[in-house]
């Protein structure tokens, strides 16, 4: 696939790739693809909890930024308005959910959640505590309500800095410290109730 | 929204041992984001803060669990998936109609979704929620419907041939 590349090799020449796609260059775009695909799939599958859902927003995602490419200022950072197209995306689906009827996903009781949350792909080489603990984060983080979700993901798993989370979602960075310490204390009040009295062999 | 306020329910002989570091210092310092002086200040009653001390090393081991989230992926190489639809949707024309083939698919699915969602919301329990991406999945084999009986949208639906 892609794996290849290191990380400073994809950063050193992120802008010359980004320029060629804004300029309508399709396998510019492709790399460009290709380089957050992963990314951008697995912030998308944790906010809104459903494997083909976050498949959908995914596609979705990359072909409004290709549509759209030409409105990003290089000035921005990339990620944080990739991510920001992603996050609207799964808001619109959040937002639709509720307006159909059924239960949002951060109302889910959490043995519900658990029910609704897909097995994390199994894979051979994760190990069976990985999975465990994933499965009680995931419940965890099913609890939360979505403004708290998105800003632990971004940092948890994009590992973005605060300045960068508030860009992409528009808030500032006192609002991403507070929610922020907000969302690790819910939901580790969630997750050691989950996992702590209990254990499972 | 619903308006959770987790931080009022943080440990109790957290705040009433007079502890100085909140949580969101706590938090704010695991990611680095403390200035200098803070830093220094919170390093240094963490060091004789047993309370402190178990706060970080707890949500470490939630920090360690979101790491190995970051193991998944999507699984299939979207860049190639995408380029046959990009070659039909043209670039920096957002306002053009054609957008509309690009997005026709997952407007059905929001359709088709909907449609189940009136004959099975009723009929559904507590566990609903598991329903909705597994039907849409399903309804997929429906997509080359003539469109009008599940059409949300206003035109496009009825004067566009369907994707594909």
């Amino acid at each position: 696939m892609f794996g290849e590349r290191t990380e400073s090799d994809a950063a050193a020449d992120e802008d010359e790739v980004l320029a060629r796609a804004r300029a309508g260059d399709r396998p510019a775009f492709a790399a460009l693809v290709r380089r957050h695909q992963d990314r951008v799939f697995r912030f998308l599958l944790r906010l809104v909890g459903s494997r083909e859902e976050a498949m959908d927003l995914t596609q979705e995602t990359f072909l409004k930024v290709f549509q759209s490419l030409s409105e990003w200022r290089p000035e921005a950072p990339f990620r944080a308005w990739l991510f920001r197209v992603a996050r609207n995306a799964a808001l619109d689906l959040l937002r639709r959910r509720r307006s159909l009827g059924f239960l949002a996903f951060d109302e889910l009781a959490p043995d519900e959640g658990e029910a609704a949350w897909p097995d994390p792909a199994p894979r051979p080489e994760q190990r069976l505590d990985d999975r465990r603990r994933i499965a009680a984060l995931d419940r965890a983080l099913a609890s939360l309500p979505a403004e708290q979700r998105e800003v632990l993901l971004l940092r948890e798993l994009e590992e973005m800095s605060y300045a960068e989370i508030a860009a992409t979602l528009a808030i500032s960075e006192g609002t991403v410290k507070s929610r922020l310490a907000r969302a690790r204390a819910a939901a580790l009040d969630h997750y050691q109730r989950d996992t702590g009295e209990r254990r499972d062999a | 929204m619903p308006e959770h306020r987790p931080d009022e329910r943080r440990p109790a002989g957290h705040r009433s041992d007079g502890h100085p570091p909140d949580s969101e210092t706590v938090s704010a310092w695991l990611d680095g984001e403390l200035d200098e002086a803070a830093r220094r200040r919170f390093e240094a009653h963490l060091a004789a803060c047993p309370a402190c001390a178990a706060q970080v090393a707890a949500l470490r081991g939630l920090a360690a669990g979101f790491a190995s989230m970051r193991a998944e992926t999507l699984g299939y190489d979207l860049a190639g998936v995408l380029d046959g639809r990009l070659a039909a949707a043209a670039p920096r024309r957002p306002r053009t109609p054609r957008r509309w083939l690009v997005w026709l698919p997952a407007t059905l699915g929001a359709a088709a979704s909907l449609a189940l969602g009136i004959g099975l919301g009723s009929a559904l329990p507590g566990a609903a929620a598991a329903a909705p991406p597994a039907l849409v999945g399903a309804m997929r084999v429906f997509d080359p419907m003539p469109p009008g009986s599940v059409c949300l949208g206003p035109d496009p639906c009825y004067t566009k041939g369907m994707p594909r």
